[in-house]
C-alpha cells in the first residue's frame, strides 16, 4: 500500500464529487491510500490574478502543513496542483518573495521550510502505480472505444512533468484498458477556468472548439483530467451552451479515474458516473457489466 | 529643467520598474517581442492588445493605456505563453502583476472578469471556497439575467450534489486565511 498526503482542493465537495467518488472507489485496487492533509485550506487559486503574493501565500499556507507529514503531497485538481508546486518553487528560488512569505506565514504563526514534494495523481498512477498494475487490474476491456483524453492546461503547464505539448500518461492509461486514445491537435487545450462566469460567450467558444476538434477526429467520448474545472465546464455546461448556440453536442465527459473504474468492473453509481450531467450511457453502457444496475 | 525627453523615459522607466516588483514581473526587460506569447494565447482574439504589446506599452511607459484597458483581464492563465515564449519571461504571471496593480490602483476596465477576482479573492477568507455562495454573490452583482439563464445547469449540479447550496464546514485554518492575507494587504500586496 503506497501512502500519500492527499490535497482534495474546495470543488472535490461539490462539482468535483462524481472524480472523488471514483477516485475513492478505484485507490484500493490500485494499492494507494490517501490520507487527506488535516486543516487544509485553498490552494490560493481565486483571486490570485489580482493578488500574486496572496495567492503564493495561501498556498503556502497548505505546504507548511504538508511538509510536516513527510509524505509526498498528492493533488487530483490540476488547478490545485499548480498552484501548490508554483509556490513551492518560488519560494525556494526567489529569496525576494521567499522573504515576504515568510513574514506573511508568520501572522499565522506557521513557517515554511521548503520540504514539501507536490505531485499529481496521474503523476502517481503512471510513475508510481505503474501501467502494468493497471491493466493487471482490468476485468472488462474497454475495447473498441474510441476516447479523446484531454488534458486541460495545469496538469502538464507550465510545470510538467509529461510533455506539455504533447502529453501522453493518460492515453496510455486508457491504453491499458483496452480503449483507443484518438490523436487531435486540441488535447491540451484550456476549458476556460472560472471565466465561464465572467466571460461565458469566450468560454464557450472555448469549449465547442474542443469538442468539435474531438468529434472531428473520430472520439466517441473525452475522459478528462482529475480537475473538477475541466470535468464541470465540459460536461455540466455542454448542454446549455447548445441551448445558447444552436449546436448539437453531446459527448460523454468522463473523469479519468471513472473511466479506469469501469475497466475495473466498479458499479456505474460507485464511480458516481449517475452524477455526470451529460448522459454517458449511449456510449458506457455496452462495458458495464451485467450484474451492474444499466440505468446511469 | 528635465526635458520632454528624459520625462517620458523616466515615466517609462518607473513603471517598468513598478511591474518588474511584482511577483511574476521580474524579467519584462528580457522580452525580445518575438510575439510567440501573442501567437499561443488561448483567448488572444478578445484582448484589445495583445500580450506582446502589453508588454511593449508597459517599457513604453503607457501605464494609463495598460492599466485601464481589459484586455489582461482575459488571460485564463492557460500558461501555454509560459511554456513556449523562448526568454524564459512567463508572461502569463507578468499579466497577473498587470492585473495585480490594476486592481491595487483603483482601476476599473470594462470587465466582468474584475468582479469576480475580488468575489474570489474574498471568498478564500472563509477557508475553503464555497462554489454556490460565490456564484450566487457574482451573478447578482453584475448580471443577475445570466444568473437566470444558467438556472437548468444550477439544478442539474444540485439535483446531483454538485453544487450544495449551504455552505462547507469552516474549518479552524481559516482564521490562519485570513490573518496571511490582511498581512499580506498590510505589506502592500
Amino acid at each position: 500500500m503506497k501512502q500519500y498526503t492527499f490535497y482534495p482542493g474546495c470543488a472535490y465537495d461539490s462539482s468535483g464529487l462524481p472524480i472523488r467518488l471514483s477516485i475513492e472507489a478505484t485507490n484500493p485496487l490500485l494499492d494507494i491510500e490517501l490520507l487527506e492533509l488535516e486543516d487544509w485550506t485553498c490552494c490560493g487559486c481565486p483571486g490570485a490574478s489580482i493578488s500574486e503574493l496572496g495567492g503564493l501565500a495561501v498556498a503556502t499556507r497548505n505546504l507548511a502543513l504538508a511538509e510536516k507529514m513527510g509524505r509526498d503531497l498528492v493533488s487530483a485538481c490540476s488547478c490545485c496542483y499548480r498552484n501548490l508546486l508554483n509556490a513551492h518553487q518560488i519560494y525556494t528560488r526567489d529569496a525576494r518573495i521567499r522573504a515576504k512569505l515568510t513574514e506573511a506565514l508568520a501572522a499565522a504563526n506557521l513557517k515554511y521550510n521548503g520540504g514539501a514534494r507536490v505531485r499529481g495523481l496521474v503523476d502517481v498512477y503512471v510513475n508510481d502505480i505503474g501501467l502494468k498494475l493497471i491493466s493487471s487490474k482490468v476485468k472488462k476491456k474497454l475495447n473498441g472505444l474510441k476516447v479523446a483524453c484531454w488534458y486541460g492546461c495545469h496538469q502538464t503547464r507550465p510545470f510538467g512533468p509529461d510533455d506539455y505539448e504533447s502529453p501522453q500518461w493518460m492515453d496510455w492509461i486508457v491504453t491499458a484498458l483496452g480503449a483507443e486514445p484518438i490523436q487531435y491537435p486540441l488535447k491540451t487545450q484550456c476549458c476556460g477556468g472560472a471565466e465561464l462566469m465572467s466571460d461565458k460567450s469566450m468560454v464557450m467558444k472555448l469549449n465547442q472548439k474542443l469538442l468539435d476538434n474531438a468529434i472531428k477526429h473520430g472520439a466517441q467520448a473525452m475522459v478528462t483530467t482529475l480537475c473538477p474545472l475541466c470535468f464541470t465546464n465540459l460536461d455540466a455546461f455542454q448542454r446549455h451552451f447548445n441551448s445558447e448556440t444552436g449546436k448539437k453536442f453531446n459527448m460523454p465527459i468522463i473523469a479519468l479515474s471513472q473511466f479506469m473504474g469501469l475497466a475495473f468492473g466498479l458499479s456505474p453509481k460507485a464511480l458516481g458516473l449517475d452524477r455526470n450531467v451529460t448522459p454517458v450511457k449511449k456510449v458506457l453502457e455496452p462495458y458495464y457489466s451485467t450484474r451492474m444496475e444499466a440505468r446511469v | 529643467m528635465e526635458s520632454t525627453h528624459a520625462k517620458y523615459i523616466r515615466q517609462a522607466k518607473s513603471f517598468v520598474d513598478q511591474v518588474a516588483a511584482e511577483p511574476g514581473g521580474e524579467k519584462i526587460n528580457e522580452c525580445i517581442q518575438c510575439g510567440v506569447c501573442s501567437g499561443s494565447c488561448s483567448t488572444v482574439e478578445w484582448w484589445e492588445y495583445t500580450p506582446r504589446q502589453i508588454i511593449a506599452m508597459i517599457r513604453a511607459g503607457m501605464k494609463e493605456e495598460v492599466l485601464s484597458s481589459s484586455s489582461a483581464f482575459h488571460c485564463v492563465s492557460c500558461y501555454l505563453c509560459t511554456v513556449r515564449c523562448p526568454r524564459g519571461i512567463k508572461p502569463a504571471s507578468l499579466i497577473h502583476a498587470v492585473e495585480t496593480i490594476a486592481e491595487r490602483e483603483g482601476y476599473r476596465p470594462k470587465t466582468k472578469a474584475l468582479p469576480l477576482y475580488r468575489i474570489m479573492r474574498g471568498s478564500m477568507r472563509r477557508g475553503r471556497i464555497w462554489d454556490f455562495g460565490m456564484a450566487f454573490t457574482f451573478y447578482m452583482k453584475t448580471n443577475p439575467i445570466d444568473a437566470l439563464k444558467n438556472f437548468p445547469v444550477f439544478v442539474s449540479m444540485t439535483t446531483r450534489g454538485r453544487m450544495p447550496i449551504t455552505p462547507p464546514r469552516t474549518v479552524k485554518g481559516a482564521k490562519q486565511v485570513a490573518a496571511i492575507l490582511d498581512k499580506v494587504k498590510a505589506m502592500g500586496g
